[in-house]
């Protein structure tokens, strides 16, 4: 056993950086090896400029197994660390991965989608045994649902995820990969447009005369709320004879991973219209959390070739298609039209 | 198409790309989901739970015995000139008087990976190889390392194969040895006075 090294998969190794706000974050990953039964814990040594890729582990594993853990560390005030993944490793202790699938694609750190949106949890098990003799422990291991939420506003920095809501329990007894479908989050909160916070799906070893439960792996997802927006500065309506006024776009809750914007075409509303972008009102975010916007749209009259009557949408575009946020319809008339006579006298 | 005709054909799609942004791509385009849409499917997919056809866990539950840990809680922060990094608590076997403000993070430090906070700061932190028995607590330090250690005057690491690792305590021995070493290894970090000049 103590010759036995385990082959680390390095996820993610070295530092990276993403923007929070006008923020850049850096985040810089620590591989931890925790030693079972002994409790011995060692930082593997990790180059901050090496990809991705493998690395042994030269910390030998006892009877008990080892248990690894793969942080990252924000650089935010104070620090945040997020645990991204953690795998366990022994004797006769089954082997777990846990993935989370969704519509976004967009972002590797962490598997983020939309409080309306599905999302797949694969679990793969490996090494159960079934013998009349074969120990407890490595006859099934536990599936964990927890979910947590963020709060209004929150973005999951500092929060205590060991106050995260245990919300179903399940044992697994076979192996193979088998995928869990989910409609949609089950994270508490109203309005249900408007929830954000993560769930976590975790396995867990059954407890032993060598080792106590031990986490196998456990992978979460980060859900954010569905984005609103309205125009105002136009009413439904309104007969516009001069140049176009003031325009305001509120946009609430913009996906990390979106571009929005304002577009107009001629004639009453018709949902899935590709109009003309309004000049000003390109707006994309490249982001780790939900935005709010506040866009003032001037000057931009050049887009209305006639008179007649138009229609404003806000849209947003995210992995998961395009919404239409809010539309407003008005009756442009800025033909001068002059009446008068004309007449002779001999 | 002539070639005339094809370059202004060419030159109106291109001014007309400029303004027009196509959303073709993905699922057609939809009003924004309202709360409302979302209490049916909310019902229907707790229904459809996957989880519930599965078999329930009997006992207890494993992450009550098993809370995943908080890295920063265990671990202790080193910075210095705007860097930092973090070693596993007890990895820090040794701190001088006038380094002991250099374990706390600094407000607006660049948190690095021990590797890199190692190499700009040998000057002074000296690091000492142990055993993974050692690290257990099963086997001692030696005196001369002791010795060593205390005189150099520097914060001291205990690293395994370059990665800094906790020390257990020193497991007592059930029967006294009168031939085993004297030393022991520190149950907390030991705190020094500075070295001499």
């Amino acid at each position: 056993m103590n010759s036995l090294i385990a082959r680390l998969i390095l996820v993610l190794a070295g530092t990276s950086a993403w923007t929070l706000g006008d923020t850049i974050i850096t985040y810089t990953n620590f591989i931890r090896q925790i030693q079972q039964p002994s409790g011995v814990v060692w930082d593997m040594s990790v180059a901050a400029t090496s990809p991705a890729g493998g690395s042994l582990s030269a910390l030998g594993i006892e009877p008990g197994g080892a248990r690894y853990e793969l942080w990252t560390v924000a650089n935010t005030t104070p620090l945040t660390n997020y645990l991204l993944d953690t795998k366990y490793v022994s004797t006769y202790i089954p082997g777990a991965t846990v993935a989370i699938r969704t519509g976004d694609t967009t972002y590797p750190t962490i598997p983020r989608t939309r409080c309306d949106q599905p999302f797949y949890v694969d679990i793969t098990i490996t090494g159960l045994l079934s013998g009349a003799t074969d120990p407890t422990a490595s006859k099934s291991v536990n599936l964990l649902r927890y979910v947590q939420s963020y709060g209004v506003g929150g973005t999951g920095v500092g929060i205590d995820r060991n106050q995260a809501t245990l919300l179903s329990t399940a044992s697994i007894v076979t192996n193979g990969l088998q995928t869990l479908t989910y409609a949609l989050t089950s994270i508490p909160g109203s309005p249900l447009t408007k929830i954000r916070g993560e769930e976590r799906f975790s396995v867990f070893s059954i407890a032993d005369y060598q080792a106590p439960s031990t986490q196998l792996a456990s992978q979460f997802v980060q859900i954010w709320p569905v984005t609103d927006g309205t125009i105002a500065g136009i009413t439904a309506g309104q007969v516009i004879r001069t140049t176009m006024p003031q325009a305001t776009l509120t946009l609430n809750d913009l996906y990390p991973s979106s571009r929005s914007y304002a577009q107009i075409y001629k004639g009453n509303p018709v949902l899935g219209t590709v109009g003309t972008v309004v000049p000003g009102s390109n707006l994309v975010i490249n982001d780790t959390v939900p935005s709010n916007r506040v866009l003032l749209l001037n000057n931009y009259d050049s887009v209305f070739y006639e008179d007649g009557v138009w229609t404003m949408e806000l849209l947003t575009v995210t992995p998961f298609g395009t919404d239409r946020l809010a539309y407003v319809t008005f009756t442009l008339d800025r033909t001068i039209e002059a009446n008068g006579t004309f007449t002779t006298n001999e | 198409m002539t070639n005339t005709k094809f370059a202004q054909w060419a030159g109106v799609a291109m001014v007309a790309g400029l303004v027009v942004i196509s959303h073709a791509e993905g699922p057609p385009m939809r009003d924004a989901t309202t709360h409302e849409q979302l209490i049916p499917k909310l019902r229907q997919a707790q229904q459809n739970d996957p989880m519930k056809k599965m078999a329930v866990v009997p006992g207890a539950d494993p992450a009550d015995v098993y809370k995943p840990k908080d890295i920063l809680s265990e671990s202790d922060i080193i910075a210095f000139q705007g860097v930092a990094t973090l070693v596993p608590k007890r990895a820090i076997i040794l701190i001088p008087k006038n380094y002991q403000d250099r374990i706390a993070m600094l407000p607006g430090a660049k948190m690095v990976s021990w590797a890199d906070f190692y190499v700009a700061n040998r000057g002074w932190i000296t690091t000492v190889e142990v055993s993974r028995t050692q690290a257990e607590g099963n086997v001692p330090l030696t005196d001369d390392t002791q010795k060593h250690l205390s005189e150099c005057g520097n914060l001291v690491i205990a690293t395994y194969m370059g990665g800094p690792i906790s020390m257990l305590p020193l497991k007592e021995p059930k029967v006294p040895d009168p031939k085993a070493p004297k030393t022991t290894n520190p149950k907390t970090p030991v705190t020094t006075e500075p070295a001499k000049p």
